[in-house]
């Protein structure tokens, strides 16, 4: 599981990166299943797979309702679409991380990863509860408190599963590897994780870099694709050359 | 051997044939991954096929990807930059994922696969459709009917099918006038997903009055000269990736464009009016489809058709186009879109290596994909309530008393459609069941249709069908209509609301086949059958995703081959 920005000014935003990564913790636990041939273990990342896929829908039900009020050009930026899990890197288009890491590896990853999660909803939550006072204030239709009461309650119960996944991968790992190995493990994801919060939050003036640099590539090159001539076909499709990527 | 690859557009597949051109397997990625529709390099899919069987990696004499790669990415490049020049999202995404797509198949492929150069082949992406069809309908000379989103540099064409080394393209539609393009740009107006909600397009027609129809028809037509053309005015599919419509179209409909954000129920205010436009954007590309088969017998004289891509998909349409009078045979493969095109694929390389025939004995057999797996660790997380002898009558009992099964039973099916053997079945004449396995269980909008799945006796004697397309069928890609003069009150569950039903039928040996023989002494002569998936996931492949599943959507019975388990935690 990748992490999101805690203090993303957009908080739909923030929600629907949460779903993305509680989808690709779903995958991964999912894969893992499937490739253990432990039955205990199986089961366990059924359950935790489940989990996920229960969470992504929470929230995703939380995103829904906030959109309600915005118009539909915008909400269109927040449509859930699974495949992005691997445009976005919340799962890895090279392998799943059972594929990747040995089993020390990826328990501690897990392990660390779930404690993580568990204090990035926990902030989460009081961003929206925030978010709920002051539109308590500001708004006196009653059904916007319903719903951030409904959201509040939902999200609690997603801190409880993600303590509970946490919990097992830790009896997990302490079973099986020296306690020391952990410190580590957790230093190393912190420092990740910063990392990758720091990159999402300057996306935009990536991008404001970047960007330009495409749209010179496209303009240099653009016109050059005119020159290229792919060839006519056969009026036999079988007679062209099948050796043609043209 | 041959390995044919589809992959980058929308569900990637990989297919493996034989030297003599058997079918050995056939993955498709998202059954792996679990991404619906994934595009990505099927990479879990080509490590399963080689997982299946043994030391195949040293026989793969060619692999075949589906399209020319270059060639696609090069048709929509120039013509966007052509028409609306560097200012527009799509040329930005075009060349920000320039090696996201079908360019970088033969990188992609060799991080997998030691395959030289010399032994990649490249197919036409119609030719790929059309040689799916050929496959699995092995029949010369034949006229072949491709319509598509686009592939490679085209939309719509027809191929006449001389011999085994003669396909002639005789007529095609280029990029951007697309009838796929078209009712992709409609689903997305009316808040479904592009390459998803399709055929929730089509459900929805059956509630509509086709009122737009007049207006519509003038945006995508066949000009004098039989050449496809689309008004772009009113879309914007090739100029943004955001939004397939443009706002020509709302001033048309003068209704506001659906949001995705929630389900469309019937009960909700402006249900007609999308019902509407897809039953208008479903009468258009009848028309134009029957137009384009009349052309093709025209050019061809040949009335034998085989009909593939996307839009080959619509049920409605194939029966429509069905009825024409100057059709002899008509054929639609079990998987006619971009998925099942690794067939098509595999079969150019076995046709560019052989000059013979294919085996004439292939049997029509929608149930590919290998599955091998043991479920011994089944009966530890689930309750094993029957062993494999008792099965059918266990099953067969449940569903007399109106539970719910869901079947992961040896190898699964190609195509979209669950045909048994990934299903969730229930007795078809309770309307209340029906009803909860929709929304309650599949998580469906209530508007959404259930498939019934019956005896051929059965079709005759409660419906009017086209027996030209008896075979489609058996791959629940055609519609068969109530006869009104029988009593059809016992079956109305699992009839439209256009009195249609997207019938199945199942023939001796066949799983489902021998539940409806056990079930016949207890009145129950119609199953009613679903994919087994929740409506966002892709379909189950293994016992892991089965179990996963049916603990998600709340079912109680799994059946495998090895016998019946209950979740005992619902």
């Amino acid at each position: 599981m990748i992490l999101t920005p805690q203090k993303n000014s957009n908080i739909n935003k923030t929600l629907l990166e949460f779903a993305y990564a509680e989808y690709g913790s779903a995958l991964e636990m999912l894969a893992a299943a499937k490739r253990t041939n432990s039955d205990k273990l199986k089961l366990g990342y059924i359950k935790h797979a489940l989990d996920e896929y229960r969470h992504t829908n929470l929230i995703l039900q939380i995103l829904y309702k906030n959109l309600e009020k915005e118009k539909l050009d915008k909400d269109k930026n927040y449509i859930f679409y699974a495949f992005n899990c691997l445009t976005k890197g919340y799962v890895d288009k090279k392998g799943f991380l059972v594929e990747k890491f040995h089993l020390k590896k990826f328990v501690e990853f897990v392990y660390t990863n779930e404690f993580l999660a568990k204090e990035s909803f926990i902030n989460l939550k009081t961003r929206i509860k925030n978010k709920s006072i002051n539109k308590t204030l500001d708004n006196i239709i009653s059904e916007e408190d319903d719903h951030s009461k409904i959201s509040l309650k939902k999200l609690d119960s997603i801190i409880d599963d993600e303590q509970k996944h946490w919990y097992f991968a830790k009896k997990f790992y302490q079973k099986k590897f020296p306690k020391a190995q952990i410190a580590i493990a957790f230093a190393r994801e912190k420092i990740k994780n910063k990392i990758r919060t720091l990159y999402a939050k300057n996306l935009v003036i990536l991008n404001k870099i970047f960007d330009p640099i495409i749209y010179i590539v496209i303009m240099l090159f653009g016109y050059l694709l005119f020159v290229i001539k792919t060839p006519k076909s056969n009026k036999n499709l079988l007679k062209d050359n099948g050796s043609s990527v043209f | 051997m041959f390995l044919g690859v589809s992959a980058y557009f929308h569900d990637s597949s990989v297919c493996l044939l034989s030297k003599n051109g058997q079918l050995i397997d056939y993955q498709k990625e998202e059954w792996h991954s679990r991404i619906k529709g994934d595009r990505s390099f099927p990479r879990l899919a080509l490590e399963q096929i080689l997982k299946n069987n043994n030391q195949v990696e040293k026989k793969i004499s060619k692999v075949i990807f589906y399209e020319r790669p270059f060639r696609a990415w090069l048709t929509v490049a120039k013509y966007t930059l052509l028409k609306y020049g560097f200012k527009n999202d799509l040329i930005f995404n075009y060349f920000k994922n320039f090696w996201n797509s079908s360019i970088s198949f033969y990188k992609d492929l060799n991080n997998y696969i030691d395959i030289p150069d010399s032994k990649i082949l490249y197919s036409d992406h119609h030719l790929s459709h059309t040689l799916t069809s050929l496959y699995f309908k092995n029949q010369y000379p034949v006229t072949s009917v491709v319509i598509d989103g686009y592939g490679d540099h085209l939309t719509t064409s027809i191929h006449e099918v001389k011999s085994n080394n003669e396909i002639n393209l005789i007529w095609s539609a280029k990029y951007p006038n697309s009838i796929g393009l078209f009712y992709s740009a409609i689903t997305d107006y009316l808040g479904f997903k592009i390459n998803e909600g399709e055929l929730q397009v089509m459900a929805l027609a059956s509630y509509g009055k086709p009122i737009y129809y007049e207006d519509l028809k003038k945006l995508i037509y066949l000009d004098e000269d039989k050449k496809l053309i689309i008004n772009t005015k009113y879309f914007n599919f090739d100029k943004s990736v955001k939004k397939s419509y443009s706002n020509n179209l709302i001033k048309i409909f003068k209704v506001q464009p659906r949001s995705q954000t929630h389900k469309l129920q019937k009960e909700d205010i402006n249900f007609r009016k999308y019902a509407n436009i897809a039953a208008s954007t479903q009468k258009v590309i009848e028309h134009l489809s029957k137009k384009i088969f009349k052309y093709a017998f025209e050019k061809t004289k040949n009335p034998n058709f085989i009909f593939s891509g996307g839009v080959a998909l619509n049920a409605k349409l194939v029966t429509e186009i069905s009825k024409e009078k100057f059709i002899k045979s008509f054929f639609v493969p079990p998987s006619p879109g971009d998925a099942g095109s690794s067939i098509g694929a595999a079969y150019y390389g076995f046709m560019k290596s052989n000059k013979n025939k294919l085996n004439k004995n292939i049997i029509f057999n929608p149930y590919i994909g290998k599955f091998r797996d043991k479920d011994i660790y089944l009966k530890k997380i689930l309750k094993k309530i029957s062993n494999k002898k008792n099965t059918i009558k266990t099953i067969s009992d449940l569903i007399a008393k109106n539970e719910i099964i869901a079947t992961c039973f040896k190898n699964i099916e190609i195509g979209p459609r669950a045909l048994g053997h990934r299903s969730i079945i229930c007795n078809g004449h309770d309307n209340k069941t029906l009803k909860y396995l929709n929304t309650q269980v599949k998580n469906r909008s209530n508007f959404r249709p259930i498939a019934p799945v019956m005896t051929i006796e059965i079709l005759k004697k409660y419906f009017n069908f086209n027996e030209k397309i008896l075979n489609l069928y058996k791959s629940m890609s055609a519609l068969a209509y109530i006869n009104k003069k029988k009593n059809y009150k016992n079956i109305s569950p699992i009839l439209h609301s256009d009195f249609t039903s997207r019938v199945q039928i199942v023939e001796k040996g066949q799983l489902l086949y021998n539940v409806l023989k056990n079930l016949k002494q207890k009145n129950i002569t119609i199953l009613a059958n679903t994919s087994f998936n929740i409506s966002s996931d892709p379909i189950v492949y293994g016992f892991e995703d089965a179990i996963l599943s049916i603990k998600k959507m709340g079912i109680k019975y799994l059946m495998t081959e090895n016998g019946v388990y209950k979740n005992e935690s619902i």
